[in-house]
């Protein structure tokens, strides 16, 4: 029995010191880690500036839908083509959660593609913070051929999501880019006969042909009423134009009280309303099952973007089924529109070897790097004719929503001003989540303009005091 | 030996202590838990608080989900227990492994279950409501603000019962059999032995588990919202753990968050004393 209880104390000793011992190693290495580091900013430093293609590079990327394999190869590319460099690549889904303990540290890694809902918080707090690398030079250096931004879509260095300080300043540099909007299913649209509606008049009069064949006219992902964003920002585009937009991004108040806002929030409420109008129980679904009833001919509309087909290749359809993109509508017969997604990479001010970072930063957007990106995450790079180097990778659906944008389709895109450091408001949560008050009827439009107008008086007066 | 404390001590101390201290200390700053300096500014994200509507709302959901699910779990549980025990039933082996099984499972796979029971055409619940000829209170359960919170509440039940179930089972077991033996001599009916026998004997078992029960909900209620309802309709499913998270991770509002922790701790803590005054021997 002592014998026993002898052997029990010495293995629990023996298995807490062993627990000691792992803890100490862990911090060991930790900190030789940190003296690597340390040693090469040393080293570059002293070689000089010019040798810009030198040294070691960390680079953080999301792994999601469109797998790693393009980062792999870039990199290895990189290396062979910059003799004497080393990148080492960290990619997660959950990319926020790995990198964030590193950027507290002050030791954040030299370049960060961050996507992903749960991942893009991050970057808001970069943004916040101003802790991103100004990448100005970048885009205007000029290797011959005109300067690095005339490749760039028209429109994106100089949107929010780019220049977040509006100060035309660009810190965030394009990377993959969606397009977002109402789908429907084309072979249902081909079989009967039915022209995509190009007004809302015409989309609201297809209610009945829509209840003929047995579906509601309109869903979308209930429980996350953010997708909604999808049908309202080009909306309010159409109808107030970039003026309406701002005011609607930028927190002015008057936005709430403005026609726009009654006409554009009134098209939402008007499918809640109208017989037939929205699927029933749209508002408990979350984004798979309503997209799953949507494709199994529940409903005729749902907003999505250009990653619908590969999100949902595995959920069950109606026989036929297949995917026809629409945009959204115009109200006075203008051009359809959409809006544009495009995602970012950051190089952080505090990255060890920026000159390096900035060097791999434009490799990426080299043609062979495009076509490689294409070719392995099946993507399409924010790029002038990005689309037709991707074409024999991507499916001929996804090929045809980027091709409509060449034929006149109208992007749209836009983000919501960064609120003022420590305010308890999420503008982006506040202004759709009350939506689904709205579809329930617990709200009326006025109502619900007018807490708005209040939210936005709040933040704007924030944003002045932290001026 | 006390060596061998040692590093359960220190352990306990890096990883428990510290970073409670860090919440304390942290919610007194303006700080956006990534790059920059934190800012000291006393009180005010505690003040802010109670002028931040969202907040307000999700802690009186919490209330809610507080007081609703324990005591609607613990009179499952203990009536459960006493059934199962009391009536010497052949198969209270298996009824009581399946009343257990929930609490084996993981709250996201409740959560998922749940949220397809709840599902508005296809669901179990709406499809049994329809098929008994009572279709028109069929509704969409997590989508509508008057049902949303009943709806996780009943999750909660039902992932809990079970466990407390078989605790009061442990517990009525070890009262003497006399007891009953001399109260049913006596003509008591079994429910009057429930209340005078039952009930008093396990009242140190009943009073941990009213705790227990409490704070549960506090952790359980961030995995199941966030999966069914993602606080929705407009938060009036959110609770103060989502609300806590969705401060510090996507409004890069760390202090405040942390002052939301604070007031959580603060809070559970008081309603831990409460609940443990007014079940007192000396008060029953």
């Amino acid at each position: 029995m002592k014998w026993n209880k002898f052997l029990t104390v010495v293995s629990a000793c023996a298995l807490s010191v062993s627990l000691i011992a792992g803890c100490g190693n862990g911090g060991s290495s930790g900190a030789s880690g940190a003296n690597e580091g340390g040693k090469d900013a040393a080293g570059s430093g002293g070689d000089g500036s010019k040798q810009v293609a030198n040294g070691e590079l960390n680079v953080a990327v999301f792994q999601g839908g469109y797998g790693r394999e393009y980062w792999d190869q870039v990199i290895e590319a990189f290396m062979k083509d910059h003799p004497g460099t080393k990148i080492n690549l960290t990619a997660s889904p959950k990319i926020a959660e790995l990198v964030r303990p590193k950027i507290v540290a002050g030791n954040p890694p030299d370049l960060l593609y961050i996507a992903g809902g749960d991942n893009i918080p991050l970057l808001d707090g970069l943004i916040k913070d101003k802790a991103l690398l100004d990448l100005m030079d970048i885009f205007n250096e000029n290797d011959g051929s005109g300067p690095l931004k005339d490749k760039i879509l028209p429109g994106v260095l100089e949107s929010r999501a780019m220049s977040p300080y509006g100060d035309g300043k660009i810190y965030l540099a394009p990377f993959n880019f969606g397009v977002l909007g109402l789908w429907y299913n084309k072979t249902l649209f081909d079989e009967k006969g039915f022209q995509p509606p190009k007004t809302w008049d015409e989309l609201f009069a297809m209610n009945a042909a829509a209840k003929e064949n047995g579906r509601a006219l309109f869903t979308y992902q209930g429980i996350y009423p953010g997708y909604l964003e999808e049908v309202i920002v080009p909306a309010i585009y159409d109808l107030g134009g970039q003026k309406a937009l701002d005011q609607f991004f930028n927190y002015d108040p008057e936005f709430w009280k403005s026609d726009v806002f009654k006409q554009v929030w009134g098209n939402i409420l008007k499918f809640a309303n109208e017989d037939n109008g929205l699927m029933k129980g749209t508002v408990a679904l979350n984004h798979t099952q309503a997209q799953t009833a949507f494709m199994q001919g529940k409903a005729m509309f749902i907003p999505n973007g250009t990653w619908f087909e590969d999100e949902m290749k595995d959920a069950p359809r109606e026989s036929g089924f297949q995917f026809g993109f629409l945009g959204i509508p115009s109200f006075s017969g203008g051009s359809v529109k959409a809006q544009s997604n495009i995602e970012q990479i950051v190089i952080p001010a505090k990255a060890k070897n920026p000159e390096l970072a900035s060097e791999f930063l434009k490799y990426i957007y080299s043609d062979e790097s495009i076509k490689l990106n294409a070719e392995k995450s099946k993507a399409v790079m924010a790029v002038k004719d990005a689309a037709d180097l991707a074409k024999p990778y991507i499916s001929e659906s996804t090929y045809n929503v980027y091709k409509a944008v060449d034929n006149g389709m109208e992007l749209v895109n836009g983000t919501f001003q960064t609120v003022a450091k420590g305010s308890k408001y999420n503008p982006k949560d506040d202004v759709y989540k009350a939506i689904s008050s709205l579809v329930n009827k617990q709200m009326t439009l006025e109502e619900y303009g007018q807490k708005m107008y209040d939210m936005y008086t709040e933040v704007s007066k924030e944003l002045k005091q932290a001026q | 030996m006390a060596v061998c404390l040692v590093p359960g001590l220190a352990m306990f101390m890096l990883f428990k202590l510290y970073p409670t201290i860090q919440v304390f200390y942290k919610s007194f700053y303006l700080w956006t838990g990534i790059g920059d300096k934190p800012k000291f500014i006393g009180f005010k994200n505690f003040v802010d608080m109670f002028r931040d509507d969202a907040f307000l709302l999700s802690l009186r959901n919490t209330g809610f989900l507080m007081v609703i699910v324990p005591v609607f779990t613990l009179l499952i549980a203990l009536v459960n227990a006493s059934i199962l025990t009391r009536t010497k039933l052949k198969e209270r082996g298996l009824y009581r492994t399946l009343f257990f099984f929930p609490s084996i499972l993981s709250f996201v796979v409740i959560a998922i279950l749940w949220s397809f029971i709840y599902h508005p055409t296809l669901g179990f619940l709406n499809s049994g409501l329809e098929l008994t000829g009572l279709g028109q209170y069929a509704m969409p359960w997590l989508g509508d603000s008057r049902t949303v919170l009943w709806a996780l509440a009943v999750t909660m039940i039902w992932q809990a019962a079970g466990y407390y179930m078989v605790i009061y089972m442990a517990g009525i077991d070890g009262i003497s059999p006399d007891l009953y033996e001399a109260a049913s001599i006596d003509g008591a009916t079994p429910m009057k032995q429930f209340i005078h026998i039952t009930i008093p004997m396990l009242w140190e078992i009943i009073r941990i588990t009213i705790i227990f029960s409490i704070n549960g909900v506090l952790s359980i209620s961030f995995v199941i919202v966030t999966i069914m309802t993602a606080g929705g309709p407009d938060r009036h499913s959110e609770v103060v753990m989502t609300y806590l998270y969705q401060q510090a991770f996507t409004n890069s509002n760390f202090g405040y968050a942390m002052a939301i922790g604070v007031f959580v701790f603060a809070f559970s803590v008081l309603l831990s004393l409460i609940s443990n005054k007014l079940t007192e021997r000396g008060s029953y």
